[in-house]
C-alpha cells in the first residue's frame, strides 16, 4: 500500500520543519449542522500538533475528512505539496495518513491478530496463515511494550485494552501521519503511559502526530504545538511552551473556569445500600457502604472488578454470595428491574454497547428510563416527553439540532451526556456513574460535577467509578481501591495521596490480561 | 458560544410522515396510471376487490413490523393464518356461536405468539430458526386435523360479512382501520411502542434503563400472532372454508409490505402507516397485471424489482442524499 504512495510522490525528506500536510478551507457540513468552518492550518513534519475544543467543536469531523471517511463539503487538503482527494480511507492509508478513531472501529468477534492485519492478511495460496500472523502481531505487541495477548478474540478485552490494538494497527502500516482521537479516555495512566511512550517514539522516527484530547495536562505533556476549535472555527495555534492551561480553557469556550473539581461536603446519612461480602464474577469478597450525601469512589486498574461489581449490584449479573442491605434491609436484587424499583441507577460504562440507542433520536434516549412516568396507563404525554428532553439537553449543554436527532449524529462528548442524563431526571437514590465524563469537555464536566453536588444535596448517594485518578481523588469522600477483584484499600477525601493510591492499586506486577472489566 | 441553543435549520425529523407522503403519492399514480390504461380498473367491482386483496396482508404487515422493528422476524404468519382457518371452521360447525368461535381462533394465534417468545427469550433460539419451524409444523398440524381436505364453513352469517360493505367500502378495509388505529397509538404514542423500537436499536441499553426486554419482545410475537389469527378468521370468512394450505407465501408478501413501508430489517426503524401503504401498492401492481394481462411470472419479478428499487431510494435519503 505504501509503495503506491512512493511511486506517486518520491519519499519525503523529513527534515523536520516542513510542512507536511496543509488544510485550505476546509469546510465540513452535516445535514442540520456546520461542523467545520473554513478552516486554514498546516502540520509540520515531525511534530505533535494537539488539538482541543469543546464536544461539537468539530475536531472528530476534521478526523474524518484526513483519513477519508467522510467526503468533504469544499475546501483543499494539501499533502507534501499536491493536493490529495482523500476519498476513502483506502487513499488516505495509502499516503500514510492513519488514525485512532474516537470510538474503536475494529472487529469485535475476530482475533486480535485478524483485527492487526485486516486488509492486508498474510496468505499463502489464498490460505491464511493464521499462526504466523499471530506470532508476528505478538511481537509488534510486546515490541511496542503492551501486555496483552494476540490470540484472543477482540471483544474479550476492555475498551481500553481494543483502544491500544488499535494504536499498535496504526503503526504497522508504513505510518508518516497518525492521527489519536482521544486515545487515553478509557486508558488507566498505566496503559496511557504506554501509550505516551509509543507516541514519542513514532515521533523519534519522524512521525507526525495528531492528538485529540480533554485533559490538558496530557496536552502539555506531549505536544509540540495546540491548535484550539470552537464551533468549528479555529480560534488559534500556539507553541505549546508559549501558553497556558487556562488560555488554552478561554479560547476553548470563551470563557474561563476558576474550578473543575466542584465538591460540595455533606454531612453523610443514613446508609443507602450495602454489599457485605458480595462475590460474583470478577470480584470477590467485596463489602462497602454508601451513605445518603456521599460520593464512594471506586479507583483501580480497568480490568480490576469495579464494573463487575457495581453491575451486580444493579442486579444485571448474579451474585455468588454476600448480601445487599437496602437501607438497612437485606434485599434481593435479582434484575436490573429490581435494582430500579428500588432506586437505583446506572450509567454504564460503554456508551456504544451499554449506554445508546444509537439509531434512536436523542430525546427518546434520554426519556427511555422515565417513560413509565411521564404516560399514563396508555398514552405518553407529549408534551412531558418534549419537557423532559428538553431540560437534560439544555442542562447538560447537549449539542444537538433538536431532539429529534438521531443520537450516532452527535459527537461523542454529547453522547456520553444522554448516557449521564438519562438519569438525571429519574430521582434515584443511588446513582452509579461508571467513568460518566469519559471524553466530556473541561466546561461540562464542571457542571456534571455540579450535578452531582445537587443530586446529593437532594439526599441520593453516588458511586463513581473512574480510570482517572484526578477526578474520583478529588471528588470521592470515600474512595476504595480495587485490584483483580479485590477490595484491597479504603480512604477518606484527600487522606492519601497519588503515588500511594497508585501503588495500591498496582501492587505487585502485573500479569497478562485475558480480558474482563 | 454553546450554550444557547445551536441555530438548526427546520427540524429533520418529519422524515416519516414525508415518507409516507411519497408512498401515498405513489399509490395515487399506480390507480391513476391504471384507471387510464384499463377500463375495468376503476370499476367499483374492482376498487371493492382489490381492498379486499389489499387488507389481509396489510394486517399482517402491521403485525409483521412491530416484530421487525426489535431486530425479529416471523416467517410464520401464513402458516397461522392457514391455520386459523381451520380452527374457526371446526368450532362454527361444531356448534360454537360465531363470536365465541372467533375469540377462540384469536386466543390460538396469542398462544402461537407467546410459543415463539417463549423459543426466543428462554430457549435462546434465533427468531428466523423458532418461526420457520412453527411455519412447517403448523400446516402439518392443520393437515392432520382436516386429514388434507377442506372443510366447508355452514355459517352464511358469517360468510357474508367479508362480502359486505359499510359505507360503500367493503367490511374487510373496515377491519385494517380497525386494526391500524389502535397499532398506530400504540406504537407510535404509548410506552410499549418506544420499548419495541428501544430493544430494537439496543437490547442491553434498553435492559439497563429499565425497560422489560423479555417481556417488549413476548408482546411483538404475540400481536403478530394475534394479527395473524385475525387475518385467518377473515379469510376464512371470504372463501368459506378451512383449509390449512391456504395463505401460502403471505408471510413474504407482509415482509416486503413492511420493508415497502419504510420498516428496516436491521430493527428499530419502522411505522404503522408505512406497511399498511405498502400492502396496497403490492396488491395494486398484482391486481393491475392481472387486468394488463401480464403473465403471473412477471407479476413476481416485478414485485421483486420493486422492493429493490424502494428500499434503495429509501436508504439513499436516509444517509442524507
Ligand atoms: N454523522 C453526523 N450527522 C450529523 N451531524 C453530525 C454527524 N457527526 C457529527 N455531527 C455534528 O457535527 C458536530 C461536530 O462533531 P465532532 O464529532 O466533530 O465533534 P468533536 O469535536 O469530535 O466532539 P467530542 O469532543 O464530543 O468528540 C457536532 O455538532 C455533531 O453533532
Ligand atoms: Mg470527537
Amino acid at each position: 500500500m505504501t509503495s503506491t504512495a512512493q511511486e506517486l510522490h518520491p519519499a519525503p525528506t523529513l527534515e523536520p520543519g516542513r510542512t507536511i500536510l496543509e488544510l485550505k478551507g476546509l469546510e465540513k457540513r452535516y445535514p442540520g449542522t456546520h461542523a467545520l468552518k473554513p478552516v486554514d492550518l498546516a502540520f509540520k513534519a515531525g511534530e505533535i500538533h494537539a488539538i482541543v475544543g469543546e464536544n461539537g467543536a468539530g475536531k472528530s469531523t476534521l478526523i474524518k475528512l484526513l483519513t477519508g471517511v467522510m467526503p468533504r463539503t469544499s475546501g483543499d487538503v494539501m499533502w507534501e505539496g499536491h493536493p490529495a482527494a482523500l476519498a476513502t480511507p483506502h487513499e488516505a492509508m495509502a499516503l500514510g495518513i492513519n488514525a485512532v478513531h474516537q470510538e474503536v472501529v475494529l472487529c469485535r468477534h475476530l482475533t486480535v491478530a485478524a483485527n492487526m492485519f485486516l486488509g492486508e492478511e498474510d496468505s499463502r495460496f489464498g490460505i491464511l496463515q493464521q499462526r504466523a500472523m499471530v506470532r508476528q502481531a505478538q511481537k509488534i505487541i510486546d515490541d511496542l511494550g503492551f501486555d496483552l495477548p494476540a490470540h484472543v478474540v477482540l471483544g474479550d478485552l476492555t475498551i481500553g485494552q481494543q483502544q491500544l490494538i488499535a494504536a499498535a494497527r496504526a503503526t504497522v502500516r508504513g505510518t508518516k501521519f497518525l492521527i489519536f482521537d482521544e486515545p487515553t479516555a478509557y486508558l488507566t495512566r498505566k496503559e496511557a503511559d504506554q501509550l505516551f511512550t509509543l507516541i514519542r517514539r513514532l515521533k523519534g522516527e519522524g512521525v507526525t502526530i495528531i492528538y485529540i484530547s480533554h485533559r490538558m495536562e496530557e496536552v502539555f505533556e506531549l505536544a509540540d504545538r495546540v491548535s484550539v476549535l470552537r464551533d468549528g472555527t479555529l480560534v488559534g495555534t500556539r507553541t505549546i511552551s508559549e501558553t497556558s492551561e487556562p488560555e488554552l480553557v478561554r479560547m476553548m469556550i470563551n470563557r474561563s473556569i476558576e474550578q473543575i473539581y466542584h465538591k460540595e461536603h455533606f454531612t453523610p446519612g443514613a446508609a443507602i445500600v450495602e454489599a457485605r461480602n458480595l462475590s460474583g464474577k470478577g470480584f470477590e469478597n467485596v463489602s462497602m457502604t454508601v451513605r445518603a450525601g456521599e460520593i464512594v469512589g471506586l479507583y483501580g486498574l480497568i480490568g480490576a472488578g469495579r464494573s463487575e461489581f457495581v453491575t451486580t449490584l444493579y442486579g444485571r449479573h448474579r451474585k455468588s454470595a454476600g448480601q445487599i442491605l437496602w437501607q438497612g434491609k437485606p434485599v434481593q436484587v435479582n434484575s436490573e428491574h429490581d435494582a430500579i424499583r428500588l432506586g437505583m441507577a446506572l450509567a454504564p460504562e460503554s456508551r456504544r454497547d451499554q449506554g445508546l440507542c444509537l439509531n434512536l433520536p436523542v430525546g427518546l434516549n434520554l426519556n427511555l428510563p422515565i417513560y413509565k412516568r411521564i404516560s399514563n396507563n396508555l398514552l405518553i404525554s407529549n408534551a412531558q416527553e418534549k419537557t423532559e428532553a428538553d431540560r437534560q439537553i439544555a442542562d447538560l449543554r447537549i449539542k444537538t439540532p433538536t431532539r429529534n436527532a438521531l443520537a450516532s449524529s452527535l459527537s461523542g462528548g454529547n453522547q456520553q451526556k444522554i448516557v449521564i442524563g438519562k438519569w438525571l431526571a429519574h430521582g434515584a437514590k443511588l446513582f452509579i456513574f461508571d467513568e460518566p465524563t469519559v471524553g466530556v469537555d473541561v466546561g461540562t464536566k464542571a457542571e456534571i460535577y455540579r450535578l452531582f453536588g445537587a443530586l446529593l444535596s437532594k439526599g441520593a448517594g453516588i458511586i463513581l467509578i473512574s480510570s482517572y485518578l484526578p477526578e474520583v481523588y478529588e471528588l470521592a469522600d470515600t474512595l476504595h481501591v480495587f485490584r483483580r477483584g479485590k477490595l484491597v484499600a479504603t480512604q477518606g477525601f484527600r487522606t492519601a495521596d497519588h503515588e500511594e493510591i497508585l501503588t495500591q492499586a498496582l501492587a505487585e506486577k502485573q500479569e497478562k490480561l485475558g480480558g474482563q472489566t | 458560544m454553546s450554550t444557547e441553543a445551536i441555530p438548526a435549520e427546520k427540524p429533520k425529523r418529519n422524515y416519516n410522515a414525508l415518507f409516507g407522503l411519497t408512498l401515498l403519492a405513489l399509490l395515487v399514480l399506480l390507480w391513476i396510471i391504471l384507471s387510464v390504461a384499463t377500463p375495468s380498473f376503476a370499476s367499483a367491482n374492482n376498487i371493492s376487490n382489490l381492498l379486499r386483496q389489499g387488507s389481509m396482508i396489510a394486517i399482517l404487515a402491521v403485525g409483521q413490523t412491530f416484530v421487525i422493528i426489535t431486530g425479529g422476524i416471523d416467517l410464520s404468519v401464513g402458516a397461522v393464518v392457514g391455520f386459523a382457518t381451520v380452527i374457526v371452521a371446526m368450532l362454527i360447525n361444531a356448534g360454537v356461536p360465531v363470536f365465541i368461535a372467533i375469540l377462540l381462533t384469536l386466543l390460538v394465534g396469542v398462544a402461537i405468539g407467546m410459543f415463539h417468545g417463549f423459543g426466543i427469550v428462554r430457549m435462546g433460539l434465533p427468531p428466523f430458526i423458532i418461526t420457520l419451524a412453527t411455519l412447517t409444523s403448523l400446516r402439518g398440524i392443520g393437515l392432520l386435523m382436516t386429514n388434507g381436505n377442506s372443510i366447508s364453513i355452514n355459517n352464511d352469517a358469517f360468510q357474508l360479512f367479508s362480502r359486505s360493505s359499510f359505507l360503500g367500502v367493503p367490511n374487510l378495509f373496515w377491519m385494517v382501520i380497525l386494526v391500524g388505529i389502535p397499532a398506530y397509538i400504540f406504537l407510535h404514542h404509548s410506552r410499549w411502542g418506544r420499548y419495541l423500537f428501544s430493544v430494537g436499536s439496543n437490547a442491553e441499553a434498553s435492559r439497563l434503563s429499565g425497560v422489560n426486554v423479555q417481556r417488549t419482545i413476548y408482546m411483538a410475537y404475540t400481536l403478530s400472532g394475534l394479527c395473524a389469527a385475525f387475518v385467518g378468521v377473515l379469510l376464512a370468512s371470504r372463501i368459506g372454508i378451512g383449509n390449512p394450505t391456504q395463505a401460502e407465501g403471505w408471510e413474504l408478501q407482509a415482509i416486503a409490505s413492511s420493508v415497502i413501508g419504510g420498516t428496516s430489517l436491521f430493527g428499530a426503524v419502522g411505522s404503522v402507516h408505512g406497511p399498511l401503504l405498502g400492502a396496497f401498492i403490492l396488491a395494486t401492481i398484482n391486481n393491475g397485471a392481472n387486468l394488463l394481462n401480464v403473465n403471473a411470472f412477471w407479476q413476481r419479478i416485478i414485485t421483486g424489482a420493486l422492493i429493490i428499487v424502494i428500499v434503495y431510494f429509501d436508504g439513499l435519503r436516509r444517509r442524507g442524499k
